[in-house]
């Protein structure tokens, strides 16, 4: 049987007191959450013809990553993953800017954001 | 191999919640979207609570629950929601849960950054460009969204790929953490703990909280260095003690307090700073080749044919002749210094 | 006598050996610095030329510079023969050209200076060079009038270029330095016979040029490469004083310790002179070249450029005594050349062809000159040759200059007492008479030396019978020109070639044609055209050159005790032409060959000669003799009467009962076949394309079929091969954004799934 006050104890919000060791179970959920995230983002990548929320599920995508990187920051209490994130962050706002302008020139060619308006590059 | 959880219930878990987002997918008619995301999230939920249970003593803690649920659900609901800007919305509530789970990873700076970068500018800039980009339809008027957004491309095919993909991925995450030694950061924690001699103001402070160093009291230092000079193994400094009479000038060991530890951002700081800095110079030129693009490519290009640049260029030259012509031709006024000449340079 | 040449020779050589080891020690001394105007003054003039061209000249300005730099060439070479006189030897050295060294042993250094060589032969060389040079441009100033402006300027440009390249050649004190010259005069050449470009025959005359002289050159080059192989030098001080044991073995008789490779070096530099001086085989573009400006053909292609050859082989005279094949194939060639040209010269209509023909001819008498060791009876007639065929050329110039480029034999008549034209008429007599060796002309002496040595050179009397009817045939074609144009019924009809020259009568007489009764004028009759006289400086330059080469006749008698001893002997005998002549058997050529086969005529007298000298009257019985008798006393009759015979000819076929122009008594004689084939210069141009055009041209066709078809074939395979591939993976590009993701994330799924089974069967699970 599950023994309920021993797990509504884990579970109750503790002080954060770092650094503690995170055992490798605790792991899973968050790895579980980002991967999750990440294939979320990608079926809508694949699935959705607006290029605004194409772009916007790479965006989750970046986001899937960053979790899974902070996770692993946190098991091993080392910040390099932190420090990744944040090159993330760069790099996701440098590509939110560039391809945002790119999807206000495309639309003012097509008046349309479908990425069907876009096949030159068809064999 | 040690699975975490059985490869049929994971397994047939993935295939559910497959399922799911298939049925939630946008499409014309009928459409159960609430269903297929209720079948999503159940799925979801089995593999968390699987999780959960194939582990008592390593359950997350309660908010993990809550914030995973929200992130994943609202991540759901960008994909399939019809309207670019609720999409966007429902984005950024995927991001401020994301810096709750932040939060709980004990990673609160990047919680802030990712709020204020991510919901704060990000975010913003896709909601200005959805506009501009978009007839925003009444609403209810569902009909008069673009048919673009009203259908998905072949979801069946993706979602497949995807979550064979998924499949594929927690297998091999679940099977290498197992692998994973369960301390493998206790080693770390020491290492951690030797940036503290970095910090000799800090250090000093909680002595004296501590009452174990006295007014005039010093800390030792390392010659040359300005770090502390610290026995980190039995946490332990010097203190050079001020006192009066056979006092004076006797060096005491003390031990740290306990809860003088390297905070979360300290430690981010020191990796960022100390160890990363070329990042910081290639994160700058990134967002500034970005922002050149972005100004150049968002421009907007006036097709003028020449007749039309002729006769702009002479309405120029003429408004220009005629604010030079009165001042060139007036006196100077007092005051007004005069153009330098070639000599007097 | 012979003792006395063995023992200057032996000291020339020495002293050469000497001057190897010691520069300025001996007889080489410092030449004067101002030598170097010699080939400094025409670059100066084809500067002048140049900027002429850039700045517009449109007058005769060009010219007349460069008949000032020519002539102050010319004055420079008379007072450095004033200076040197026929005995030094100088080097006048300008700066280090080339300068490699790659070990201390012998041949492993490599010198070629810009150095002027300066010893009799050049000054010979140079002072006929530099003379006519200077005559002809003032001839041209106003050959060329009608072109005033760039093609003036251009054409002097490149007759500057040519006295500097000439002067190059000529004077340099290395081999390198003299193809250097060699290639720059094949240039001159080239440029000057394609002066009017836009004719297509002179085009491709001087393209013929050209490749002819291509092949040539390739042989002097290997020449030149296999004289630095053997010897480990290629400059005249050190390379002569290199084969002196050679010298001393062919003295001693010894052969057969001259290695093969040295005697192959001669027959290779024959080559080049064979190219350069028109001699069978490569003589075909000598004739075509007379598309060029009469005054070029005058000077380069008659006077000095074609003497290159016989100058290459007199200045590498040591090499070709040592030598056996060298001399009798020099001497083969140029017998068979100056035969075969007079014979087709018999035949031709055209004068300057005619003139052409006969130089070619007059080259194999030359070289035939050097060949029958007799090196000062070839360089005199060069000497001679020089003048009297400069003289015809320059007549026959103003010939077609007067009427409008026409040159048919058969319609001028009477030219010579023509008004206004009685100089060129004169000059033309002058020159053919010389040409046809008319007793006591300088023609007449000069060809004479070659004639009487080839019937003494053991084993050469064929080669002098055959010279001996050239020189009946010679006389013959000269006064057949002569009978035909000069004299004779007054008639002309102009060419086609009409200047836009005085009085605006230019331009209308194309295609017409006027026939002129005898006696009338032709600027009474002949609507539309006048003959156009020479004016002062064709007349001047004419008359001086006719003179001159009167006058060089009397160098047959100065500068000696006799007549053997005179002074074209004495500039070539103390020259690098030296002949190492021992009596009876000279060189290696006739040692191996003549002593065998001329049993009666080259007896062999390997010993110290001391009996006999083959330049005086004593001779011995290893003397070789004509019909019995010494050929040095008869030859002079000989060859008197045979010339006379060839005038006397001439007179009855192409003079006596001739009324009109057209009508002689040659027109009934009919030879058949054999005067076809002569006209048509038999059909050489033809056999050569044949032979040698004919087939490299199919075999450039199968080339470039088999690149056609074999190497752009894999090389298009090549091309093709991925094209197809690419063809049939096209459709897999649907230009959809997510298609190409959802390739990605399968790609990535399916990836994943490997690894993942691939780990799970390492642990042993599957």
């Amino acid at each position: 049987m599950i023994p309920v006050a021993e797990v509504l104890d884990a579970a109750l919000p503790a002080q954060a007191a770092i650094p503690e060791v995170m055992p490798a179970a605790t792991l899973n959920h968050y790895l579980f959450v980002s991967a999750a995230m990440f294939v979320i983002g990608l079926v809508g990548f694949l699935v959705r013809r607006n290029l605004i929320i194409m772009f916007l599920c790479t965006e989750l995508m970046f986001q899937a990553a960053g979790l899974a990187m902070i996770a692993f920051a946190r098991f091993w209490l080392n910040a390099d993953g932190q420090t990744f994130v944040i090159f993330v962050l760069t790099v996701a706002a440098a590509e939110a800017a560039l391809a945002l302008a790119l999807v206000v020139l495309l639309f003012r060619r097509a008046e349309s954001l479908s990425t069907e308006e876009w096949q030159q590059m068809k064999g | 191999m040690d699975t975490v959880i059985h490869p049929a219930l994971l397994y047939s878990l993935i295939a559910i919640g497959a399922v799911g987002v298939v049925i939630a997918m946008p499409r014309r008619g009928p459409n159960p979207s609430i269903i297929g995301a209720l079948i999503a999230a159940a799925a979801g939920g089995g593999v968390i609570a699987a999780l959960s249970l194939s582990d008592l003593g390593a359950i997350p803690n309660v908010h993990f629950y809550i914030f995973s649920a929200i992130a994943l659900g609202a991540a759901l609901r960008v994909i399939t929601h019809p309207r670019p800007v609720y999409a966007a919305l429902y984005f950024i509530l995927t991001i401020l849960s994301s810096a709750g789970l932040y939060l709980l990873l004990s990673a609160e700076f990047m919680a802030f950054a990712l709020i204020i970068i991510y919901a704060g500018a990000i975010l913003i800039t896709y909601l200005f460009v959805i506009m501009l980009a978009t007839q925003a339809p009444r609403e209810d008027q569902v009909e008069a969204l673009a048919d673009y957004d009203l259908t998905s491309r072949e979801p069946v095919f993706a979602t497949a790929s995807g979550f064979v993909l998924l499949a594929a991925l927690t297998t091999m995450l679940f099977a290498g953490t197992s692998s994973l030694p369960q301390d493998g950061a206790s080693g770390r924690v020491a290492q951690t703990e030797a940036k503290m001699a970095l910090l000799p103001a800090r250090v000093e402070a909680a002595l004296r909280d501590a009452g174990t160093m006295a007014e005039g009291d010093e800390l030792v230092m390392i010659e040359g260095t300005g770090e502390v000079d610290m026995n980190l193994p039995a946490r332990t400094v010097q203190v050079l003690r001020a006192g009066e009479g056979d006092d004076a000038g006797v060096v005491e060991t003390v031990p740290l307090p306990e809860d003088l530890k390297l905070r979360n951002v300290e430690a981010l700081a020191f990796n960022f700073l100390n160890e990363h800095p070329v990042t910081i110079e290639i994160a700058g030129i990134i967002l500034m080749m970005a922002m050149l693009g972005a100004t150049v490519l968002s421009r907007k290009q006036v097709q003028l044919d020449e007749d039309e640049k002729a006769k702009q260029a002479t309405m120029l030259a003429e408004a220009q002749a005629s604010e030079q012509g009165p001042a060139g031709a007036g006196p100077v006024p007092a005051g007004v210094p005069q153009q330098p000449t070639g000599g007097d340079a | 006598m012979a003792t006395t040449l063995l023992h200057e020779s032996a000291s020339w050589l020495m002293a050469a050996g000497q001057l190897a080891a010691e520069p300025s020690v001996g007889g080489v001394a410092q030449g004067p610095w101002w030598a170097w105007l010699v080939p400094g003054l025409p670059i100066v003039g084809l500067i002048l030329a140049t900027l002429s061209a850039i700045g517009g000249v449109k007058s005769k300005a060009p010219a007349f510079l460069t008949v000032g730099c020519l002539a102050g060439a010319f004055v420079t070479t008379v007072a450095l023969y004033m200076k040197l006189g026929t005995d030094t030897v100088a080097i006048s050295h300008a700066w280090d050209w080339l300068s490699f060294s790659w070990g201390d042993g012998p041949g492993q250094s490599f010198h070629a200076g810009f150095s002027l060589y300066l010893d009799s032969l050049t000054l010979y060389w140079m002072l006929f060079v530099t003379g006519l040079a200077t005559l002809i441009a003032l001839y041209a100033s106003e050959y060329m009038s009608h072109d005033v402006g760039l093609g003036y300027c251009r054409f002097f440009a490149a007759f500057n270029l040519f006295v500097f390249s000439m002067a190059c050649l000529v004077m340099g004190d290395n081999l390198l330095l003299l193809f250097l010259g060699w290639e720059g005069v094949g240039l001159c050449s080239y440029l000057l016979i394609g002066y009017f470009y836009k004719k297509p025959s002179a085009v491709a005359a001087a393209k013929k040029a050209f490749i002819m002289n291509r092949i040539g050159d390739l042989g002097l080059l290997l020449g030149i490469f296999l004289t630095f192989a053997h010897f480990g030098t290629i400059e005249y001080r050190e390379l002569f004083a290199l084969a002196q044991p050679y010298i001393d073995a062919l003295k001693a008789g010894d052969v057969a310790s001259i290695p093969f490779e040295a005697q192959m070096i001669p027959v290779l530099l024959m080559i080049g002179a064979f190219g350069k001086s028109a001699q069978l085989p490569l003589y075909v573009w000598l004739p075509d070249a007379m598309e060029g400006p009469t005054p070029v053909s005058a000077l380069i292609h008659a006077a000095t450029m074609v003497t290159a050859g016989v100058y290459l082989i007199a200045r590498t005279y040591p090499l070709f005594l040592i030598s056996e094949y060298a001399l009798p194939i020099v001497a083969w060639v140029g017998a068979l050349t100056a035969l075969l040209a007079a014979t087709i010269g018999m035949a031709q209509f055209d004068i300057k062809r005619i003139m052409a023909y006969s130089t070619v001819s007059q080259l194999g008498y030359m070289f035939c000159g050097l060949a029958v060791l007799s090196a000062t009876g070839g360089a005199f007639h060069v000497l001679t040759h020089a003048f009297f065929k400069a003289t015809l050329f320059l007549a026959c110039g103003a010939v077609m200059h007067g009427f409008a480029g026409q040159l048919d034999l058969r319609k001028l008549s009477g030219v010579g007492f023509m008004k206004g034209w009685g100089i060129v008429g004169l000059a033309m007599f002058i020159g053919c008479l010389n040409l046809a060796g008319f007793p006591f002309t300088a023609g007449y002496f000069s060809k004479d030396m070659i004639l009487a040595e080839s019937f003494v050179t053991p084993g050469m009397s064929l080669i002098g019978w055959i010279l001996l009817l050239t020189a009946g045939l010679t006389a013959y074609y000269t006064f057949r020109v002569f009978f035909r144009v000069f004299i004779g019924p007054k008639h002309y009809e102009p060419g086609d070639e009409l200047h836009d020259h005085d009085d605006g009568h230019g331009g209308h007489a194309h295609g017409e044609e006027h026939l002129h009764d005898a006696g009338e004028h032709g600027d009474h009759h002949a609507p539309g055209f006048h003959p156009h006289a020479p004016g002062w400086a064709i007349n001047t330059v004419l008359a001086t050159l006719a003179v001159v080469s009167l006058l060089a006749a009397s160098l047959y008698f100065i500068g000696g005790d006799d007549t053997a001893k005179n002074w074209p002997y004495k500039m070539v005998q103390s020259s690098t032409a030296y002949q190492v002549k021992v009596e009876g058997a000279p060189t290696a050529a006739f040692l191996t060959g003549g002593h065998a086969d001329h049993g009666p005529h080259g007896h062999s007298d390997l010993g110290p000669a001391d009996d006999a000298d083959g330049h005086t009257g004593e001779h011995s019985a290893a003397h070789g003799s004509f019909l019995g008798m010494d050929p040095h006393k008869v030859m002079y009759y000989v060859s008197a009467v045979v010339g006379f015979v060839g005038i006397a000819v001439a007179f009855l076929l192409h003079f006596v009962g001739r009324k009109e122009a057209a009508t002689s008594l040659a027109d009934r004689v009919n030879l058949g076949g054999l005067q076809i084939a002569a006209q048509n210069k038999w059909y050489v141009d033809e056999i050569y394309h044949f032979l040698v055009v004919r087939p490299l041209l199919v075999i450039s066709h199968i080339f470039h079929l088999l690149d056609r078809l074999l190497v752009d074939g894999l090389v298009n395979l090549a091309g093709f091969l991925p094209r197809a591939f690419a063809q049939s993976l096209r459709p897999s590009q649907s230009g959809q954004l997510q298609g190409y993701a959802a390739g990605m994330a399968a790609g990535v799924a399916l990836l994943a799934i490997v690894v993942m089974v691939l780990t799970a069967r390492a642990g042993g699970v599957l």
